[in-house]
């Protein structure tokens, strides 16, 4: 990923979160909008709330330079992993729509984990190593949801 | 009575029209949707796209081709006879609106669904041109209907017995080298369907076309119409029939319909055997 | 009158305290649970016969006096059509079979495959006070059931369920599976003028479609329907509300009130790579093929491909129909192929029990993750994911994790999808009014009523892939529901 090597400061990269998880927003806001059932349409909002609350604690740790950090597993069922990539749709079932969002949660997942990895020093490495289990635990969320829903029988 | 057969026509060799009285369907269906036949105790349920109805007189119109056992014995019915089971209308409806010119290409049987569609799309005030085509000039079928409802009718023959000699797709070129065409529909054997998107792609003009998968309930049960559209399984039953030509991918759908092909060929030499042995 | 009440003044009829003296409570519990008889394993999985072929007159009346006459009978509490059991078991001890048949239609309008297909294991039998307390095998309350509604169908001598007066009020009932069935039965025997519409060409659902011969023979299913037909229910085929004509036409049709059990239809596939090859089906298109279309008999015109490597996928109820049918069809290899072990498999114990007997492998802790065809696009291998169990999560479910990098390939020439089904989509799309959940089931009320007030929904519609009973229970909630709405319009 090119966009990573031309970090210059901390404050680069922050920024660079804090533009990724408003796109994140972005991307569950419109799924609400598109949606025409309203039950899914709610859901989604919430999903955006969350990762407007992700961005928001981006945007103090940039200010303030303050953060907490909690080291935690959280589980990989790959569920997502082995799926057949969905297209955002206006006609789009809740299943299309976990899937995306299982994919989703995972390339940000990874994103995080590798800006942990390159960043310049251990409070940072930590902050984006926090985020990328905040992702993970959303796309467990959404892999338990599948788990329960989609494979009922299975 | 409800399904029985009150006009038929013998197109050609193995193509009927039937006129069905069906009360309910004739009155609900729009252009776009399909029943599902049984034909008798034994028959398998088949999707057929309705090709018209008479609301009033309660009647619809459905055009068969002699494929399966089951088809083939639709075909051989006759006024009076009854159908056991039809139910409908299935489907989404054809989406109709006013866009300026229509280019609705039918081939084979394909021309009976694209009827009513060409109807509609007239009566939303489009300039509509029709390509009927065909293999020979005897499975040109419907070209009155369609002119009654087209602003200009093409055909063509692949053998050129009728109209212009070439396939659809020479037909489509033609037509797009002289004039501006703001949508198109396809409906005919997967293998039109695929050659005649292809040459709208080429022109950017948006394709939808009707796609008429093996199915078995036809109301989203059993999965055995799915085509890829755009990457996504889609169900030809309740999301289609008809998809954006460009996206739907014709090389799965042409091999998914071959899938009981072996088993048709047996039946079929068993049901022709059984026929024979009847007559004699 | 309270249901307590009615029980208490059953059970203290003359005929009820002269049963309980007649045999110590002691020596009843001293007998051993009945056997079902079965057809030979190796012989039933080659052709379409009922695996269990139900007790005997000998057999019942002894299982019948296992029962102990309970004065709180808990096992009442876990039957979702509320059947008065201990009644119509007293009946069987009795020699009565024909009124312990009439017990079983007080509440349930089909008792003989309710009898074949309930898990009363984890229902009416886990209530059972030799359950709870006595920490023995339950009494066979479903096997009974079977008995007694059997008899009555051989017996010739069908008892038809008294209605109410007709109120000539008009009530629309979509589709002909088990909850439709059951809020048919319960609403004209209310007065209701009732009509049911089907989809497909024959009334029953899933009962038909689904569940295999082997399992619940159609003849069975349809000596019920005929019994609904003769208390007056009219049937209609081919009929789809939404399609054939809109909720509106029937309301100018005079429709009062509408019961949509349109069922979970919607075959859930994994979205896997490869899953549209050839020869990899829904369990719902294998089983139709069969059970509905008489695919396997070479008279009927459906085909139907069954191979000789045959993978299910999945490990529910219909997951094992499909791969024992898969068995019957010819396969070498009948193969489950599920996510969890085997413990963990939401399959009745006794069809996994009877699949073992009959052959059936099975692959646990595996998943596909992908297929591979032939150059003609026909299925040829799987790749599996082997998996092991993570910690239990919040849910308490312990779900299973892929283990890296074990992963195998297998040849399959038909893969059955057995995952799951979703909510039938063809009337929430035909109203827009009508609230949906996420997954598109109806959100209803306790009165299983709808957003749309004339409009009440239940069973998989509702509840998203669940068994008959409680589609029936939902059925039966609904035609009470109704009953109240119909009520308080007239009084309007």
């Amino acid at each position: 990923m090119n966009i990573i090597m031309d970090f210059k400061s901390i404050d680069d990269i922050l920024d660079f979160a804090i533009k990724n998880e408003q796109q994140a927003a972005d991307f569950y806001n419109k799924l609400s909008g598109d949606s025409s059932v309203k039950e899914m349409k709610n859901t989604f909002a919430e999903y955006a709330k969350e990762e407007e609350g992700h961005k928001a604690r981006l945007i103090k740790i940039k200010d303030t330079g303050e953060y907490n950090v909690k080291e935690e597993e959280v589980l990989d069922l790959k569920i997502g992993d082995y799926l057949v990539s969905a297209k955002t749709s206006e006609q789009m079932t809740y299943q299309e729509a976990l899937i995306l969002a299982m994919k989703r949660e995972k390339a940000a997942y990874k994103l995080y984990m590798r800006l942990s990895e390159i960043a310049p020093n251990n409070n940072l490495k930590n902050i984006f190593k926090n985020l990328a289990i905040e992702e993970a635990k959303h796309k467990l969320k959404f892999e338990i949801e599948y788990d329960d829903i989609i494979y009922h029988e299975n | 009575m409800d399904n029985k057969i009150v006009e038929k026509i013998q197109f050609s060799e193995n193509v009927v029209k039937l006129i069905i009285n069906s009360p309910y369907i004739a009155r609900s269906r729009k252009a776009g949707h399909f029943v599902i036949v049984r034909v008798d105790e034994e028959g398998e349920r088949i999707p057929l796209t309705i090709a018209g109805s008479h609301p009033e007189n309660g009647t619809i119109m459905l055009v068969i081709q002699r494929v399966g056992v089951s088809s083939a014995k639709l075909c051989d019915l006759n006024v009076g006879d009854t159908i056991l089971d039809i139910v409908g209308p299935l489907g989404e409806a054809t989406k109709i609106h006013k866009v300026g010119t229509i280019l609705a290409c039918g081939g084979g049987v394909g021309v009976a669904p694209m009827l009513p569609i060409v109807e509609a799309f007239k009566e939303a005030g489009n300039r509509v041109i029709s390509i009927i085509a065909a293999r020979t000039k005897d499975l040109i079928i419907l070209e009155d209907e369609i002119r009654k409802h087209s602003d200009e009718v093409v055909i063509m023959t692949d053998d050129g017995s009728y109209g212009n000699k070439g396939l659809v797709t020479k037909g489509i070129e033609d037509i797009v080298a002289k004039e501006k065409i703001n949508e198109a529909i396809v409906i005919g054997p997967a293998i039109m369907m695929k050659f005649a998107a292809l040459t709208t792609k080429k022109h950017n003009i948006p394709t939808q076309a009707s796609l008429n998968t093996i199915m078995v309930d036809g109301t989203g049960m059993c999965g055995a119409c799915r085509v890829s559209v755009g990457g996504q399984t889609k169900f030809v039953c309740v999301d289609g029939p008809e998809f954006d030509a460009h996206l739907v991918d014709f090389d799965e759908m042409i091999e998914r319909l071959g899938a009981y092909k072996d088993q048709e060929i047996i039946a079929h030499e068993k049901h022709e055997h059984k026929c024979k042995s009847k007559h004699q | 009158m309270d249901i307590l009440d009615y029980l208490k003044e059953e059970r203290n009829k003359d005929w009820r305290k002269n049963l309980r003296s007649q045999i110590k409570t002691k020596d009843r519990t001293k007998t051993k649970k009945v056997k079902m008889p079965e057809e030979n394993p190796d012989i039933r999985n080659t052709n379409n016969i009922e695996v269990n072929s139900g007790l005997t007159k000998e057999q019942a009346l002894l299982e019948a006096s296992r029962c102990i006459d309970c004065a709180n009978p808990t096992c009442i509490t876990g039957c979702p059509v509320g059947i008065n059991i201990p009644k119509f078991i007293k009946n069987i001890e009795s020699g009565d079979f024909l009124a312990a048949a009439a017990t079983l239609k007080e509440t349930n309008s089909l008792p003989a495959v309710c009898g074949r297909v309930c898990p009363q294991e984890i229902q009416c039998e886990e209530q059972c006070f030799y359950t709870t307390k006595l920490k023995l095998p339950p009494v066979a309350i479903g096997y009974l059931e079977r008995f007694a509604a059997d008899f009555e169908q051989n017996s010739g001598e069908i008892s038809v369920p008294q209605v109410a007066e007709k109120n000539n009020i008009k009530i629309a009932v979509i589709g002909g599976g088990p909850a439709g069935l059951a809020t048919a039965t319960d609403l004209i025997k209310f007065g209701y003028d009732v009509t049911v519409f089907e989809a497909l060409h024959e009334i029953g659902g899933v009962l038909k479609y689904g569940i295999p011969e082997f399992r619940l023979p159609n003849t069975i299913v349809d000596v019920e329907i005929n019994n609904l037909k003769q208390m007056g229910v009219k049937f209609i085929t081919n009929f789809i509300v939404g399609k054939t004509a809109s909720f509106d036409d029937l309301r100018k049709e005079g429709f009062k009130a509408f019961f949509v059990a349109s069922g979970a239809g919607l075959p859930n596939f994994m979205n896997i790579p490869g899953e549209n090859f050839i020869n990899i089906f829904s369990s719902n298109e294998y089983l139709t093929r069969v059970n509905l279309m008489n695919a396997a008999n070479d008279n009927f015109d459906t085909p139907v491909f069954s191979g000789e490597n045959v993978a299910i996928i999945g490990g529910g109820n219909t997951a094992m129909d499909s791969v024992r049918m898969a068995k019957r069809l010819g396969a070498k290899r009948a193969m489950i192929v599920y996510r969890r072990s085997r413990e963990e498999m939401p399959a009745r114990v006794e069809e996994v029990k009877h699949a073992i007997e009959e052959g059936i492998e099975f692959l646990n802790l595996h998943n596909p993750i992908e297929y591979f065809a032939d150059e003609k696009r026909r299925v040829k291998s799987m790749k599996l994911q082997k998996m092991e169990l993570g910690e239990p999560d919040d849910s308490g479910r312990r779900r299973p994790v892929p283990i890296e990098g074990a992963i195998e390939e297998i040849d399959v020439d038909t893969v059955v999808v057995a995952v799951g089904v979703s909510p039938n989509p063809l009337i929430p799309r035909s109203l827009s009014d009508l609230e949906v959940s996420k997954w598109g089931t109806i959100i209803v009320n306790d009165d299983m009523q709808s957003s749309i007030e004339d409009i009440f929904a239940g069973g998989d519609i509702v509840r998203g892939g669940a068994t008959v009973i409680l589609a029936m229970g939902d059925g039966r909630k609904a035609a009470i529901g109704i009953n109240k709405y119909i009520k308080q319009k007239i009084k309007k």
